[in-house]
């Protein structure tokens, strides 16, 4: 299991602040919020290429900073740049991997290029960024890890190549105690894959729930100011005033069984979160 | 360690072919012009290039974060780059010594030993210079700094040379110590740039 204790990180016009969430075996979490809510820089934190003012890391009640090599290669990766060398083909690119990841399986490397339909002989600058997105799918799919993160895998990628990567994720997940974290703003992709949601914004964590009661939790409301006032306030985690009315983000235990409402998704849930206001 | 140096030698393929096409032409050239220092200087500049090159690809590409997160132990990583310099020096040195028996220059040791010793002195104040700045803010620093340390160097030239005058042992003895001791000490500042680096 990975954990994240009342992580921190400052910067000058931004901060992630006490940030702590679970990624248990065999679960998916999906990171979500806004751009710059701080996903990127947990997962670069997770990942040590940004180091964080407090908190801690555990991989397995192991400070991640304590980790060897090999343990530390339990962790694969995918960033939204990819990362791989642009000059390089698959070809190469398996060559160079072998040296660098301890149980690293060229051949099963190999098998995910041609399921994906990869080019081996072409450089990777001249792939398609959805091809670039594969390739590095099958790279951190390629030397044994335990838990698998990614950073917004699916932006900017289109529905049919999101869907295939969104299949590989969930088909990592199902072997014994595989685990995963996303981070992404295209939450319909989380809602299909994710067992957590952690939200982020404004560098804190807003909530983090078990996805479907999350979505069997809240409703979203349309009410008059007159029945606002006479709700119970409690009910109401949000509210977001429009131009034609006002919405209601609220529990539908709490709310009177008379009034209609639309189930809430993840995105309905985000934008409540960030643009509306408490009422408590 | 073998595959960040597997990795620079592929990514940087092009122009290690160019890189070594220049120190042939440039070996030819001091042999025909009967003149040590082209092939002297060209050593210098191939042997600080071919590091700048691959941190300029992997900045581009982002590899920095990747093998950071591949759990890559930071003297490793800075250490490869240390190596691929090196390499191309000693390549470059070859080629010189070459250059150097078949025109048989007047200065002796000394000025055999001093171009040899710049290669590895120039690696060891730019690199660092590299893993602070990155690449593109580094050349200017880099360009800076290498001007500062050539006007002391010729500043100073007239009180070494006094010194030194009639003394190759004691000169070639200094200049080597000095480009150990730069050398060592570049690669422990650039460990803690690295270290202190995020991505």
């Amino acid at each position: 299991m990975l954990s994240i204790k009342g992580l921190n990180k400052h910067y000058q016009n931004f901060s992630v602040e006490n940030v702590t969430f679970d990624i248990p075996d065999g679960t998916v979490v999906g990171l979500i919020g806004e751009n710059g809510a701080g996903k990127s820089t947990v997962i670069k934190c997770i990942l040590g290429a940004v180091h964080p003012d407090g908190g801690e890391i555990l991989l397995d009640g192991k400070s991640i900073n304590r980790l060897s090599k090999s343990e530390k290669q339990k962790i694969s990766f995918v960033f939204d740049d990819m990362g791989l060398p642009g000059e390089l083909n698959l070809d190469m690119l398996g060559k160079v991997l072998s040296n660098v990841f301890e149980r690293w399986n060229n051949e099963k490397f190999m098998q995910l290029v041609q399921k994906f339909g990869l080019p081996e002989k072409k450089v990777i600058k001249e792939f398609s960024k959805g091809m670039k997105m594969k390739a590095a799918i099958a790279v951190s799919l390629s030397y044994d890890s335990h838990i698998l993160i990614l950073d917004e895998p699916t932006g900017g990628l289109d529905p049919v190549v999101r869907d295939e990567i969104l299949e590989l994720i969930y088909d990592y997940n199902r072997q014994e105690k595989h685990a995963a974290l996303i981070s992404s703003h295209i939450t319909s992709d989380l809602e299909k894959i994710c067992d957590y949601i952690v939200y982020l914004h404004g560098g804190k964590v807003l909530f983090n729930e078990e996805k479907d009661e999350l979505l069997g939790m809240y409703g979203i409301y349309c009410v008059n100011d007159r029945q606002l006032d006479e709700l119970d306030k409690t009910a109401v985690v949000r509210v977001l005033r429009r131009e034609y009315g006002t919405d209601i983000l609220a529990i539908k235990q709490k709310m009177p069984r008379d009034f209609e409402f639309k189930p809430a998704n993840l995105d309905d849930i985000m934008l409540f979160y960030s643009k509306g206001e408490s009422v408590c | 360690m073998l595959g960040l140096l597997i990795k620079d030698l592929f990514n940087t393929r092009k122009q290690a072919v160019w890189y070594v096409a220049m120190i042939i032409l440039f070996s030819v050239l001091s042999v025909v012009m009967q003149n040590v220092a082209f092939c002297a200087t060209l050593g210098i500049l191939v042997t600080v290039s071919m590091p700048l090159t691959a941190v300029a690809y992997e900045e581009k590409d982002g590899w920095q974060k990747f093998i950071v997160a591949s759990g890559m132990n930071m003297k490793v990583i800075v250490a490869e780059k240390y190596l691929l310099g090196l390499s191309f020096a000693l390549l470059n040195s070859v080629a010189y010594s070459v250059v150097f028996s078949v025109i048989g220059a007047e200065g002796g040791a000394a000025e055999f030993i001093s171009p040899i010793c710049m290669q590895f002195i120039a690696l060891a104040v730019v690199l660092p210079i590299i893993f602070k700045f990155g690449v593109e803010k580094g050349r200017v620093y880099m360009i800076a700094l290498i001007l500062i340390l050539m006007v002391a160097l010729i500043a100073l030239m007239p009180f070494i040379g006094d010194a030194l005058a009639g003394n190759q042992a004691v000169f070639i003895s200094c200049v080597v110590c000095a480009t150990v001791i730069m050398f060592v000490a570049s690669f422990i500042i650039s460990v803690r740039i690295y270290s202190k680096k995020e991505f």
